[in-house]
């Protein structure tokens, strides 16, 4: 015998497997078989309980599968009725009255009823685990006085609840009520009366849903909905430059090279700046940043042009003044008074401002507090981000530059996190809430009734910055349902805001859409803006499954 | 011989304690990190969660205020009855389930390299001492010395790109194709064969190296032994010099080491996973940490410190069996 063939015959096997395997990947198609791409798992557990968290629950539970009363999309700056074909506040901002479509049935032909809504809305407020919302934290009653109308009573009148309301995900009584514990529940087969509520096919690597036979919009021919699992942002670029995602919403590097460019006719991308503003937020319990002066200083060291274009690849822009976004835009004081605007790059004015301030330059060039010791500000973030740290190291020589010695600190995500809800930092990037109105924001960053104590995980206000005169007009915006008085609210708050300078806008976030319209087309765009090409926030994609269509695909390249 | 029955049993009173101190750092270790599950959870949220939903959500997970040591005791009692709890991160998934979606695909594709990189790296090893000198043994040290000191995710990603995504001869991405379900089909293992390549294969190409200079630096020590002198005076045939008196002495510091590296298959190879998009236990693990998932990482480091266990036991054996010096 002769041994030395034994390993020759191992390898000779590797390379005969690795030739049977070569096989191009299939580009190929199933007749309106659609791939979306939303959630990064590697693997897929079953669940449709619109009602968990992200990641718990499959991304289409409340956004193909379940339905809300109403979708607001900031595109659109406005709600589209849904279930409901119409609503009204019977009592500004304490009762609102829906009016349900009288066509609706769930995927099992029952028809949906006001009774279903009413039985939802008490679902959620025997378990509390359900109501991310909060929506029980403003709620007194639900009523059904008929099978189509639906009635809500507010503790105290709160008009922004219409979008916690509106937005909660409707299931069905005859379902849910037998349901033992809905908090564990996986509503494995769902019966709900979105577009695509069949499980088709569920593995760990891919699941499909098929349409509901009893959706009240028409045929498309999208008949079913795929989502294989990937991972990584990497591999979902990779497939979408093979053309083999039809939807996703990932941050996508050099877009016009790596995906658009790659396919110019069909492959499409839409990153409207309409997101979260991202802000540097100083923690205005500690010396010296409880100075609104020394606060506009920082911002003004800032060359948030360099930030963006280093930390975001030009993706976005500089924030505006006010901190509100494009998808504000109608909402904003525009343009600024250059004198009351401290978002610019002005770093002489700066140091004027710190030199007035009594912050005087020491012999190593760097500021010195009032007492004489080193002005020294540790800045924290979430260590893996990328983008962030970034923006980080720009700040940082920025200040470094007008005296302020800046020390970066990377943290793991949880123990950053815990951190700056607790109020256990000086300087921090952070994301501020968003919502319908300028509403939402403003009071993230201003209202003294969301202000903890150091130490205690605060849900929003993490730099603690109690303004008294913003709550008198959060409160007066709260009380009515008037457009043309929320505008005129909104100016006032914004001017609190320049004047206070709570949090240091740097720049707003876009909402990262592609498409690939080689199959399905009907996607919003530039030109089409019916809602978000992202599908990254709910229920926006429901505006944008029912308007798809299957391509031709005899005339389809 | 009379030794065999008692050292194993002394082994056997070994690996108990051992047991007990994996499971007693896997219950410490996770909780020793800063904040808590709901708190992660509440992050994901970007803090648009409600406090009262939080803190509902909370004591649905079973997040309690109980003293750590009657947690701890809870723990091993359910551990002991293969209870492993609720994950976290896949809430309400149980944590059997969510470890069963990437648990076989594991195996599969970690334990094929390491067996595959093991095999053929010793074989190589034993035939460049064997013909020490020659061709193999002049470029193959080097060779794969060379490629396993790339990162190996560049390496990875260099096999994506060229034979992936530029030649297309191999699919980039996932365990199977779309088009094929889970079976016991053609198609599906066909299918599952030409996903497995290309990351098997970066596996096996990075750790073959090891594996070859470990044999081959054994060997060379074995071959200039009397015992071997003699054989080759005596005349016995090369080839039974070679497997029977060469490898099988020069083959217990591999084999340790291939009892080792079986242990950690289990532990999944997370780079692999996700430069290839490949489900399994590395990512899992990722999540668990990343979602501060105390049932999940105690799942899966109870199965990887019960396979790790398993193996070396398994190694311990077989040395008993190869050398008769150890049974005493």
């Amino acid at each position: 015998m002769n041994h030395p063939t034994t390993s020759q015959h191992a390898v000779f096997s590797l390379v005969v497997a690795a030739g049977l395997a070569c096989a191009p990947p299939s580009h190929d198609r199933p007749e309106g078989v659609m791939v979306v791409v939303q959630e990064q798992q590697s693997a897929w557990l079953r669940n449709f309980n619109p009602f968990l968290p992200v990641g718990s629950s499959r991304w289409p539970s409340a956004a193909g599968v379940h339905e809300p009363l109403l979708i607001y999309s900031p595109m659109t700056g406005d709600y589209t009725p849904w279930l409901a074909e119409s609503f009204r506040w019977d009592v500004p901002a304490e009762q609102l009255t829906f009016r349900l479509r009288p066509d609706v049935l769930w995927s099992d032909g029952t028809p949906l009823t006001a009774q279903d809504v009413a039985f939802t809305f008490s679902l959620i407020q025997a378990h509390k685990a359900l109501d991310q919302g909060g929506v029980w934290k403003l709620l007194a009653a639900v009523d059904a006085p008929d099978t189509h109308t639906v009635t809500f009573r507010f503790k105290e009148p709160f008009s922004p609840g219409l979008l916690e309301v509106g937005h909660t995900p409707i299931v069905p009584e005859h379902v849910w009520s037998k349901v033992e514990d809905p908090v564990t529940f996986t509503n494995p087969d769902p019966v709900a009366s979105g577009p695509f509520t069949e499980v088709v096919r569920f593995e760990s690597q891919v699941f499909e849903l098929g349409r509901n036979p009893h959706h009240r919009s028409g045929p498309t021919g999208v008949e079913r909905l795929r989502f294989p699992a990937f991972s990584s942002n990497d591999q979902i670029t990779l497939a979408l430059a093979q053309g083999d995602i039809d939807w996703a919403g990932a941050f996508v590097p050099a877009v016009e090279r790596s995906f658009i460019g790659r396919d110019p006719d069909n492959h499409h991308a839409w990153f409207p700046i309409v997101g979260d503003t991202v802000f540097l937020y100083p923690n205005t319990t500690v010396a010296p940043l409880d100075q609104p002066s020394v606060r506009k200083a920082i911002s003004l060291a800032i060359d948030r042009e360099k930030v963006v274009q280093v930390a975001m690849y030009d993706y976005t822009v500089p924030a505006h003044p006010t901190g509100l976004s494009d998808g504000y835009a109608e909402w904003r004081i525009d343009p600024v008074p250059e004198a009351s605007s401290w978002v610019r790059h002005d770093p002489a004015r700066a140091e004027q401002m710190l030199d007035d301030a009594g912050f005087p330059r020491g012999a190593d060039g760097l500021r010195q507090n009032p007492d004489g010791t080193p002005l020294t500000i540790e800045l924290t973030i979430p260590a893996g981000w990328s983008d962030w740290v970034r923006a980080a190291r720009v700040i940082a020589r920025d200040l470094r530059a007008i005296g302020i010695d800046v020390r970066v600190q990377g943290r793991d995500f949880t123990a950053w996190f815990d951190a700056v809800a607790r109020g256990e930092f000086s300087l921090s990037l952070g994301w501020a809430a968003s919502g319908p109105t300028p509403y939402r924001m403003y009071r993230t960053l201003m209202d003294p009734d969301g202000v903890e104590p150091i130490g205690q995980p605060a849900a929003g206000n993490w730099g603690r910055h109690a303004s008294p005169r913003a709550r008198a007009l959060l409160d007066a915006f709260e009380r009515t349902t008037d457009r043309a008085e929320h505008l005129r609210l909104a100016h006032a708050l914004q001017a609190v805001f320049l004047e206070e300078a709570p949090a240091l806008p740097l720049f707003p976030s876009a909402s990262w859409g592609e498409a690939n319209t080689r199959w399905v087309t009907g996607f919003p765009s530039e030109a089409n803006p019916y809602a978000r090409l992202s599908p990254n926030a709910f229920p926006e994609p429901l505006l944008v499954l029912t308007h798809l269509q299957w391509r031709d695909t005899e005339a389809a390249p | 011989m009379t030794g065999l029955l008692p050292t194993l049993l002394r082994r056997l009173g070994f690996y108990a304690l051992a047991t007990w101190a994996a499971l007693t750092l896997n219950f410490v270790v996770p909780r020793l990190m800063p904040g808590d599950p709901a708190q992660a959870i509440f992050a994901r949220f970007q803090g648009s969660l409600d406090p009262a939903a939080l803190d509902a959500m909370r004591t649905a997970f079973g997040v309690s205020d109980t003293p750590i040591w009657s947690q701890y005791f809870q723990y091993l009692l359910h551990t002991a009855q293969g209870e492993l709890g609720t994950s976290l991160v896949y809430f309400p998934a149980p944590v059997t389930e969510v470890i069963g979606t990437g648990l076989l695909w594991t195996v599969f594709l970690a334990g094929v390299s390491v067996v595959v990189a093991f095999l053929v790296g010793s074989a190589l090893g034993a035939w460049a001492a064997w013909r020490r000198g020659g061709w193999l043994d002049r470029i193959g040290p080097p060779l794969l010395a060379l490629i396993g000191a790339f990162p190996y995710f560049w390496l990875a990603m260099v096999a994506v790109w060229a034979l992936g995504f530029q030649l297309g001869w191999f699919p980039v991405r996932h365990a199977y194709g779309v088009d094929v379900s889970p079976g016991w089909s053609l198609a599906f293992l066909v299918s599952m064969t030409q996903h497995a390549v290309l990351p098997a294969g970066t596996m096996v190409l990075a750790s073959l190296g090891g594996w070859l200079l470990t044999m081959r630096n054994t060997m060379v020590g074995v071959l200039d032994t009397d015992a071997v002198r003699y054989a080759h005076i005596r005349g016995l045939p090369p080839h039974r010099i070679l497997w029977h008196y060469a490898v099988r002495n020069a083959m217990l510091p591999s084999l340790t080491s291939f009892g080792m590296a079986i242990g950690f298959v289990l532990s999944g190879a997370l780079l692999t996973e996700i430069v290839f998009g490949y489900p399994g236990q590395g990512y899992l693990l990722l999540q668990a940490v990343r979602g501060q998932d105390y049932p999940l990482l105690q799942g899966l480091f109870l199965t990887i410190s019960l396979a790790v266990l398993a193996a070396n036991f398994g190694v311990d054996v077989l040395t008993l069996a190869l050398d008769p010096r150890t049974r005493r």
